[in-house]
């Protein structure tokens, strides 16, 4: 992996612990201070949403900086992601209609990274690398 | 397209991370370039020709059945 590669991966992991350990804080804050007149409780709700940021702003960093192949496989990948929360989050939003318990909203986010790195696998598998080849 | 990438390689006894480190791309890509499994842009098959000092169209041919770039990868 080069450096760029190497960058990328650490601020990724970085922001993916902060988005978990900010998302339980952020729980576990607003269910010990049960108080549904708080105004403070709005910031204390939304702060997981500041590491999604800081990834979404990390991966745009690094596709900027990545080769024309590797962004093809993003591009692949992405939509994978893309097409496969839509049909998922569609298909179970109906699915609401006939009497399926109501979802939580932040499942979406997850759902979308763990297709996109799905997505990766599935478009990166086309390009492997031979290594008998060197 | 069809190229002679390997064989321009070898002849200077490159591996592909050498060509890769050369070319300012990963390992990854010049062996899909190599395989046939993507074609390169435009601005990537000039640094290739300038890397090797030839011309593009000697190191790239298009596929001779259809006469065309096949669209593939």
């Amino acid at each position: 992996m080069d450096k760029a590669g190497r960058t990328y991966l650490a601020q990724f992991i970085g922001t993916m612990t902060a988005y978990v350990i900010v998302l339980l804080a952020s729980v576990l804050i607003l269910r010990s201070f049960p108080d549904p007149e708080a105004l403070w409780r709005i910031p204390v709700a939304l702060l997981p949403v500041v590491p999604a940021i800081a990834l979404i702003m990390a991966f745009v960093r690094h596709l900027r900086v990545m080769d024309e192949l590797q962004r093809r496989i993003q591009l692949e990948a992405l939509a994978i992601g893309f097409g496969g929360t839509a049909v998922l989050t569609f298909g179970y939003g109906f699915l609401q209609g006939v009497g399926f318990p109501l979802l939580n909203w932040t499942f979406v986010f997850p759902l979308m990274i763990g297709l996109w790195g799905i997505g990766v696998a599935i478009a990166g598998r086309r390009y492997q690398v031979d290594n008998n080849e060197e | 397209m069809r190229n002679n990438l390997r064989v321009l390689r070898a002849e200077r006894d490159w591996s592909q991370a050498d060509l890769a480190e050369r070319l300012g791309v990963s390992r990854q890509t010049v062996n899909a370039l190599e395989t046939g499994k993507y074609d390169p842009s435009l601005p990537l098959a000039f640094k290739i020709a300038r890397v090797f000092g030839r011309t593009i169209e000697a190191i790239f041919q298009p596929d001779e059945e259809t006469g065309r770039a096949t669209g593939r990868a």
